[in-house]
């Protein structure tokens, strides 16, 4: 049987970290382990006080690690994020589910954390350390302490795209995600479920660089799964996920982005 | 282990039990308070059938770690119905045969209160995206959400929606 | 990016019951001191609607109001064997069982009816809301109720009844293979529209038309209900549902229902639905019921207008974009089966 421990915030529950804790968020993650027995943990540590909401610092705009998809949801400013919010889980799961906890959701989940990738968001530690989403995300499995908040630059109109690629409607679980944001000179392109955590495409961010026409998204589909890892799982092969990334990549551009 | 005392509001009623830690919402409710309305399906988010609401909002019991809703209110499908008078959604339930097994039908009257407690004229789109996360296998969706907007129409005084026909 | 129609036709004869070590379901009926009648079974309501059924041909055989009629069933200790709830048998050998042990009963109350008006058991009747009356002679009448109450603590008799149904086994002729495994068919015939998308292999459902012959629909709203329902679950085993993706590998199996995948809310696809009666013989009140028909013909629908849609003949389920993908690369490309 598990432990729980409350501390007020999320610093304080770091420091009570530790050998076999695991950190409560949302619950959409930690909960399900516990409902299933998971001997890898037998105690719970959980912040009585998160920081919840969305607010402005020195980056941009900054959105605490335990904010809701239905925080960001209800936020008319994050109205680029509303897509990628918006198609996580359902209206329950969307009360519960944190961004923070998506930032370590693995495949099929963490379509927020892809989007992030491509926003270049920073995630922000307890203890005050930054660290770039690209870094974050290679490292999440050793990575130590509680993320507190992301902070981003709010995108241009129109330069965000985003795409959910899922079987069942509304809701369903990705089997691709893709995510871009297209500024001048330096696009980023990140796809989810295409590796053990969302990557970008360099390749297709190159063929980006010049901005977005019919033949560099042309180029950039030709060349957009260089580097990524895609593997077989439930809901398609590998081979599925590469064949069809090209197609939806340049779907989700000639669509247009989100603003 | 020790347990925790958690008071919250069930459905109007004040209740203060003892929790075992790690233990979910909908265990508590279960077996703690002796609400079965709440079903355990998947124990894993992806069924629905658990949904409550917590301060009006809809959650998933089985994701929710019990003492978390201390000083809460909780709604479930069990304080839907006034005494012997039902709530329209689930009159609206029965009256255009929107169940078969049951198993979803607690979690999908709450998701659809949610919706109407806020919407009181939802779209159809609406009306399925308020159940999206509430699986039913038996009804292929349509009487469910069928009903819905139903008990939407005659909670706003306007006769009930004709059901599908045959 | 081409988006390709095809439409797929499929019918079915689907067999009421099973032919192993022969088919019987059993049903008690009694009454109570105050004139309600308790159906006991133990055939399985998992949402089909065997308690509504049941109920239904349980008042109609003893002349009593549905509302005094109350089904008890699932619980296998107290309730009289039954074979199950499968084979689309449930109406057809539950219903016939509850039918003779609904007469059974209807005579013991007859009789006690009859002794307490002194008159002939076969000059009464039932008028259905709770009264039993001389034919020919409405006033002279006792209700059901008064019926038991006499029944119970007057006359020292039981209104109630047993019931039977038995279909024995049929032993193939080992010359001629000749053999009657069951008693009766339910028909369909089921037309499937969809869209395939030539670049995923993605495939929409847009329309399902369908004409179900399932003898006399018992309960016309619950036949709806299930053959909508369960055409729901015939698209979802056709194109979504599968424990093992690679099979024969048993690999990367679903693990929960975000990953068993199975279509949403927002894929309801419109159903228009004929129902056929033809009351069968040895049904009761003709009912043989949808059962698991009301799901098979969509199957091979779907199979079949995926093929006229972009000419890739799938022949293992389900039918996953990624199978009519690779469908379309073996072909050189979608091969549309004719203009819809």
């Amino acid at each position: 049987m598990v432990a729980v421990e409350t501390y007020q915030t999320v610093a304080e529950a770091a420091a009570g970290l530790g050998e076999g804790a695991r950190y409560l968020g949302g619950g959409t993650i930690v909960m399900r382990q516990v409902n299933y027995g998971d001997q890898g943990f037998h105690r719970i540590v959980r912040a009585a006080r998160p920081e919840r909401g969305i607010g402005n610092d020195v980056q941009g705009l900054r959105i605490g690690a335990g904010t809701t998809m239905a925080d960001i949801l209800a936020h008319a400013e994050l109205s680029f994020l509303h897509p990628v919010a918006g198609q996580i889980g359902g209206p329950a799961i969307r009360n519960m589910a944190t961004v923070g906890g998506n930032l370590f959701a693995e495949n099929p989940y963490g379509d927020m954390a892809a989007a992030l990738l491509a926003l270049d968001a920073q995630v922000i530690m307890a203890g005050g350390q930054t660290h770039p989403m690209e870094r974050f995300l290679a490292d999440r499995k050793h990575m130590r302490g509680l993320v507190e908040a992301v902070s981003l630059q709010r995108p241009q109109p129109g330069a965000f795209y985003y795409r959910k690629v899922s079987r069942v409607k509304p809701k369903g679980v990705a089997v691709i995600t893709l995510a871009a944001l297209i500024r001048g000179g330096e696009p980023r392109v990140v796809f989810g479920n295409m590796a053990a955590a969302p990557m970008r495409a360099h390749a297709a961010e190159r063929a980006l660089g010049g901005g977005v026409s019919e033949a560099s998204i042309a180029a950039a589909c030709a060349v957009c799964t260089e580097g990524l890892s895609p593997t077989d799982d439930a809901l398609a092969s590998a081979w599925y996920r590469a064949e069809v990334a090209p197609v939806h990549l340049r779907r989700m551009l000639e669509s247009g982005g989100h603003s | 282990m020790a347990k925790t005392p958690v008071t919250f509001t069930l459905n109007d009623t004040e209740a203060a039990l003892f929790v075992d830690p790690g233990a979910s919402l909908v265990d508590v409710l279960r077996r703690g308070a002796g609400d079965l309305t709440p079903k355990q399906g998947c124990a894993q988010g992806t069924c629905g059938a658990c949904t409550v609401l917590i301060d009006g909002v809809p959650h998933l019991s089985c994701l929710t770690l019990a003492e978390t809703v201390q000083g809460r209110r909780v709604d479930t499908a069990g304080g839907l119905a006034d005494g012997p008078a039902l709530h329209p959604l689930q009159r609206a339930f029965i009256d255009g045969f929107a169940a078969q097994c049951g198993f979803c039908t607690s979690g999908m009257l709450m998701a659809a209160k949610a919706l109407l407690d806020h919407n009181a004229n939802p779209t159809r789109d609406e009306v399925i995206e308020a159940i999206s996360g509430n699986l039913c296998r038996c009804t292929g969706y349509e009487p469910i959400v069928d009903a819905i907007l139903s008990a939407a129409a005659q909670m706003r005084g306007q006769p009930a929606l004709q059901q599908g026909a045959l | 990016m081409t988006i390709h129609k095809g439409r797929g036709f499929a019918c079915i004869n689907y067999p009421i019951g099973m032919n192993l070590g022969g088919d019987p379901s059993q049903a008690l009926v009694h009454s109570t001191p105050d004139g309600k009648f308790m159906v006991a079974l133990s055939s399985i309501d998992l949402g089909q609607g065997m308690k509504s059924v049941t109920r239904q041909i349980a008042s109609e055989t003893l002349g009593v109001p549905v509302e005094d009629v109350y089904v008890d069933t699932a619980d296998s200790d107290t309730g009289p064997h039954c074979m199950g709830s499968f084979a689309s048998r449930g109406t057809h050998r539950v219903g016939n069982a509850v039918i003779r042990a609904a007469a059974e009963a209807r005579k013991q109350m007859m009789e006690a009816a009859a002794e307490e008006l002194e008159v002939n058991a076969s000059d009464l009747d039932t008028d259905g809301a709770g009264n039993i009356h001389v034919k020919g002679a409405p006033g002279r009448s006792i209700t059901v109720a008064e019926t038991a109450i006499a029944a119970q603590f007057k006359q020292g008799r039981t209104l109630s009844g047993r019931g039977i149904f038995l279909v024995p086994p049929s032993e193939a002729d080992p010359e001629t293979g000749d053999m009657t495994p069951v008693t009766c068919f339910a028909h369909a015939a089921l037309v499937i529209d969809l869209e395939v998308d030539d670049e995923t292999g993605e495939v929409e459902v847009t329309e399902i038309n369908s004409a179900y012959e399932v003898g006399r629909a018992l309960n016309p709203k619950l036949v709806e209900q299930q053959l909508i329902g369960g055409a729901w679950m015939g698209v979802s085993h056709a194109l979504y549902e599968t424990t093992e993706p690679y099979y024969p590998r048993r690999d990367h199996g679903p693990e929960d229902f975000n990953t068993y995948l199975q279509p949403g809310p927002g894929q309801i696809t419109p159903h228009h639905i004929a129902v056929l009666e033809r009351p069968a013989e040895d049904a009761p009140f003709g009912g043989k019921g949808p059962g698991e028909m009301c799901a098979n013909p969509v199957l091979p629908a779907v199979a079949n207008a995926v093929y006229n849609a972009v000419g890739v003949r799938c022949d293992q389920l389900p039918i996953t974009p990624e199978k009519v993908l690779k469908g379309i690369r073996a072909n050189g490309g979608a091969r549309p089966q004719g203009a819809r």
